[in-house]
This record gives C-alpha cells, sequence and structure tokens, in this order.
C-alpha cells in the first residue's frame, strides 16, 4: 500500500457522496431516538422505500433516462418532494400504529416491533419489485469536472449540497421555530411538555414525518447515485447510518450529519488503500474506538444533546 | 359554584389504588392547601386535575366544565397551569427558553414580553441567568424558574407541587411570599406542601390527605389549630 495524494483527494469526494447519504439516513435514526428513545429499525426500509417512491413517481412522469433544460428542475423537484411526502407519511402511520400504544411499554416492546415494522415494509417491497436489483434511471445529467487528476460529478455535487442544504433547514426549524421548539421540549422531558400545552402525540409524529421525509430524499439521491435499488437496499445503508448517529452522538443533529460524513470518508479511503472488504471492519473498529472514549459518541454530551 | 370541583375521584397505577374517591373545591382567588404524609397522593390529585394521570372515576370541573377526559395540553388551554413536584424545568435549555415554553399556548407577542417582565421581577435571579441552561443552575434556582414557568401561561389557577422542597430557609420565605402577591393579583392557588405550617399560613382553607382519603378539611387557621393536624403534620403540640 502506498499513499498517493491524488487518489486521497479523490475518494474525499467520493466519500462525502457517500456520507451525504448516510447523513440524511442518520438523521432520521437520530431524532426518533431523540424523542422516544427508540432505535427504528425500520428506518432504513423507509429509505429504500424513498428509492422505490422516487422510481414509481419518475415512471408516471415518464422518465427513463436523462433529462435536460428547464425540464430537469421540475422532474429533480417532483421527484425528491414526491418521494418526501410519501416516506414522510409512511413513517407517520408506522408510528400511529405501531410505536404509539407502546410508548409505555418496557423498552423491549417496541425496540422488537420495530424490528417486525422492517421485515414488513422488506416484504411489501420484495412483493412490489421482486427479488432482483432494479435499474434507476440516471435523471440528471453527469458532466464531470476535473480538478488537477481528480474528477468530480455532477451527482456528487447534488448529493452534498442537498445533504447539507437539508441539514441547515432542519436546523433552523428545529432550533428557530415554536413547533422546533415543542420538539426539543419533548424529547428532553414529556410530562413538562404536555404541561407547557403542548400536543405531544403531534410533535412525535411531526418527528416521524420529518425523519422519514429525510430518508425519502436520501432515497431519490441514492437511486440517481447508484444508478439502481433492490427491496434489500437499507439494510446494510441502514446500518451505517445508524452507526454514523450512534458516532456522532445519537439525538444530535449535528452529530448524525458528522457522523455520515466521517463514515463515508472512512468507507471510501479504506477501499481505496486497504480493500473492499475491510471497510465493515474499519467502519466498525473506528465506532468501538470512539465509543471506549467518549461513550455518548462525538458530539453527545453527558446529558446527551436531544434533537 | 366553585371555580376548580373533584367530586368522588379515584385514581389507580396498575392495582395500586392513590385515590379513593376524594372531594375537594377551590373558590376563585383563594390559596386551597393539600397537605398529608408521603404517598398520600397529593401529588396525584395534581397530576389528575392536570390530566397526566386519567381518572378512574370521578369528576374534575373546572369553571362548570368536566375536564376530566381532556388532554393535557387542552387543560392548560382551558387554565390550569401546574408547576410539578421534582421541577421538570427544561435541562438542555436557557431560561428564556423555558419561559417562552410556558407561553407556548399564548400567541400575543406584547403580553408574553409583559408576563415576562413580570416574572423577572418577581425573580431577580431569573434576569441575572437568562441564557443559561436550565440544567446547569442550582436547584433553587430551578424552582424559581418553574413557578415562573407556570405563569407564563397566565392561569386562572395555578398548582404547585411542593415549591419549597429543598430550598434554603430564606429562599423558603420568599417563594411563599411570592404565593402570596401571585394570589393577591387574582391567580387562585392549590398549593401541596410538606411545610404544612407554613402552606396552613398562606392558604384559606385546607384539606388533610392520608392514604388516599381527606381526612381533614376546613379553614386553615382551624386546621392549623386541630389536635390531630399539629400531632401529625405540625410536629405535635407547640
Ligand atoms: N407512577 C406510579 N406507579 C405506581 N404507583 C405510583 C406511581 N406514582 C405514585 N404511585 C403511588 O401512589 C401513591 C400516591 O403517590 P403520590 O405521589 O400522589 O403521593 P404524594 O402525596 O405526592 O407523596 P410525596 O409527599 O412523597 O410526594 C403512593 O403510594 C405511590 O407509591
Ligand atoms: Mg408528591
Amino acid at each position: 500500500m502506498h499513499f498517493d495524494p491524488t487518489l486521497f483527494a479523490q475518494q474525499l469526494i467520493n466519500g462525502l457522496s457517500l456520507g451525504g447519504i448516510y447523513a440524511l439516513i442518520a438523521l432520521g435514526y437520530t431524532m426518533v431516538y431523540g424523542i422516544i428513545e427508540l432505535i427504528n429499525f425500520a428506518h432504513g426500509d423507509v429509505y429504500t422505500l424513498g428509492t422505490f417512491f422516487s422510481l414509481a413517481i419518475l415512471t408516471l412522469l415518464g422518465v427513463t433516462g436523462v433529462v435536460t433544460g428547464p425540464m430537469l428542475i421540475v422532474v429533480v423537484a417532483v421527484t425528491i418532494l414526491g418521494a418526501m411526502i410519501l416516506c414522510g407519511l409512511t413513517g407517520v402511520i408506522i408510528e400511529r400504529l405501531a410505536y404509539r400504544r407502546l410508548r409505555n411499554a418496557p423498552k423491549l416492546a417496541p425496540l422488537i416491533t420495530a424490528i417486525g415494522m422492517s421485515f414488513i415494509l422488506e416484504n411489501l417491497m420484495l412483493y412490489w419489485k421482486g427479488p432482483s436489483p432494479i435499474p434507476f434511471p440516471a435523471v440528471i445529467p453527469n458532466p464531470e469536472f476535473t480538478l488537477g487528476a481528480v474528477t468530480i460529478q455532477a451527482k456528487q455535487v447534488m448529493v452534498i449540497l442537498l445533504a447539507i442544504v437539508l441539514m441547515v433547514v432542519l436546523q433552523a426549524f428545529v432550533y428557530n421555530t415554536k413547533l422546533g421548539k415543542a420538539m426539543r421540549a419533548t424529547a428532553q422531558d414529556k410530562d413538562a411538555a404536555q404541561l407547557m400545552g403542548i400536543n405531544i402525540n403531534t410533535t412525535i409524529a411531526l418527528t416521524f414525518l420529518i425523519g422519514s421525509a429525510l430518508a425519502g430524499a436520501a432515497g431519490f439521491v441514492s437511486g440517481v447515485y447508484y444508478g439502481s435499488t433492490w427491496f434489500f437496499n437499507g439494510f446494510g445503508a441502514g446500518l451505517k447510518a445508524f452507526t454514523a448517529a450512534v458516532l456522532g452522538g445519537i439525538g444530535n443533529l449535528a452529530g448524525a450529519m458528522l457522523g455520515g460524513f466521517l463514515i463515508g470518508l472512512i468507507e471510501a479511503m479504506t477501499t481505496q488503500f486497504i480493500g473492499d472488504q475491510w471497510s465493515n471492519v474499519v467502519v466498525f473498529s473506528v465506532l468501538v474506538i470512539v465509543l471506549i472514549f467518549r461513550p455518548s459518541g462525538l458530539l453527545g454530551e453527558a446529558l446527551p444533546n436531544k434533537v | 359554584m366553585a371555580l376548580l370541583e373533584i367530586d368522588n375521584l379515584v385514581a389507580r397505577y396498575g392495582r395500586i389504588t392513590a385515590l379513593e374517591g376524594i372531594s375537594l373545591t377551590v373558590e376563585e382567588g383563594e390559596i386551597v392547601t393539600l397537605i398529608g404524609a408521603n404517598g398520600a397522593g397529593k401529588t396525584t390529585t395534581l397530576r389528575a386535575i392536570s390530566g397526566l394521570v386519567r381518572p378512574a372515576s370521578g369528576a374534575i370541573h373546572f369553571a362548570g366544565r368536566d375536564i376530566s377526559r381532556l388532554a393535557p395540553n387542552e387543560i392548560v388551554r382551558a387554565g390550569i397551569s401546574h408547576s410539578p413536584e421534582g421541577r421538570h424545568v427544561f435541562p438542555r435549555m436557557t431560561v428564556r427558553e423555558n419561559l417562552e415554553l410556558g407561553a407556548y399556548t399564548r400567541t400575543s407577542k406584547a403580553e408574553i414580553a409583559e408576563d415576562t417582565a413580570r416574572v423577572l421581577e418577581i425573580f431577580p435571579r431569573l434576569g441575572e441567568r437568562f441564557e443559561q441552561k436550565a440544567g446547569t443552575m442550582s436547584g433553587g434556582e430551578q424552582q424559581m424558574l418553574a413557578i415562573a414557568r407556570a405563569m407564563m401561561s397566565r392561569p386562572r389557577v395555578l398548582l404547585l407541587d411542593e415549591p419549597s422542597l429543598g430550598l434554603s430557609p430564606k429562599l423558603v420565605q420568599t417563594i411563599f411570599a411570592v404565593i402570596r402577591d401571585i394570589n393577591a393579583r387574582g391567580t387562585t392557588i392549590l398549593l401541596i406542601e410538606q411545610n404544612a405550617r407554613q402552606a396552613l399560613a398562606v392558604a384559606a382553607r385546607g384539606y388533610v390527605l392520608e392514604v388516599g382519603t381527606i381526612v381533614h378539611s376546613g379553614p386553615a387557621a382551624d386546621l392549623a389549630a386541630s389536635e390531630a393536624v399539629r400531632a401529625a403534620y405540625l410536629g405535635g403540640a407547640a
């Protein structure tokens, strides 16, 4: 193994785009954990659903390949928004049907239910699209820019930008709006939040709506980025994104983002400089080492800074 | 008709019956105190009024309306505010944000600003700590914040659960003075206290709760003078 700065720079770009997708998914894990202390195992599958919904919308729009001109903006906007809305509603329905009644049950009950929900979603998607990988249209033209010897693809820029923009919007919402404040209050103390006049059912549903909508956005960009999807897509990506949330400090929004980008980078670098088969080993070793020294994650406080 | 009227309220936690059919009333403008030993059911009574505990049976009327089936957020909107046992301030939010959440049900920015100014006048310490995270404040400061936050909804009835718990004697005096002051400005108060002597001194009437049942009630001065109450709650005949 020898170190090549050009390859390093190239993998930096690759890692950040991969990380952008993880980061968007990780936000949903961390938001739900922050508000009801549940590891929502079904979240990775909601992300896969995001790719399926995007595909269905593109089919409705008659898109099978690259779109150009002003139509591109319309197609991308309609597909992302559609996937976000449909995934958001899926999240709300899951919470309403499964998790809400278990809110005061012992912690294990909702956890097992979440695993069950994950199986249900995977099997619904298996039934919908079958067991094979499904091609995903390229949608956006993908010119490559070269910076020295490093090539940057347009779709990589799209992933990174979208992740950052959505993160900024989310932060602004959570910290600067009344509903965002209600979410933070609910995360910190449910009884007290109710005594303030906050309807915590609504607030928790809103958390699922937003977290799942972000997974929907991730679904669209990952479809475009990888050019395919399949029903089991969310298992691996969900695990990585959950790891990202824990690495950054579960319950912490900025932490999920940081964790997502870090894991994308670690994965890209390992693949380049050590070997593809080592990427999971390295990712989880880093997680273990970080947790030994900072049990509440990189940005988590001893009192975790939830939502 | 009393402003707040509890009729034969029964509350259970699983198989434990915490309230075995209690009745009490609070008239508009009064301070009423509920005293009793640990585990008597005082906190449960307040939690039932604010909707955090569903009554197993019985009725709770507020301003003539049965509120026993309403959600907690609707009860706040109806005009009842609750400063809970153990303070329950939002630890990772600043004093300012805690007070803003106290006013969550209100919309008039001007009125909220007016009430913020008023609670900061009552508790100047909160003004000095305005941008500090509540979780990093002392117990006494958190207690002041909990009371101030409960006032921010401009309630008709304020429920206070052990507001003097764990405070220095000097602060206890301050808190009781504040309770009088809030009441003098027109807010009805239902007060729970371990500190029965002080509570009976500030209240017009009182109820004594023993394991889920009301065993004495009447004008505060009569309770304070009663042998039975003195023996059990005021540290013997003094
Ligand atoms: N969440 C709960 N689950 C089970 N039992 C409970 C619960 N909360 C209270 N209890 C029981 O209900 C009874 C009344 O409790 P409550 O908290 O109302 O008493 P209290 O008068 O406020 O006591 P204290 O002075 O110690 O605050 C007690 O026997 C208590 O153990
Ligand atoms: Mg109590």
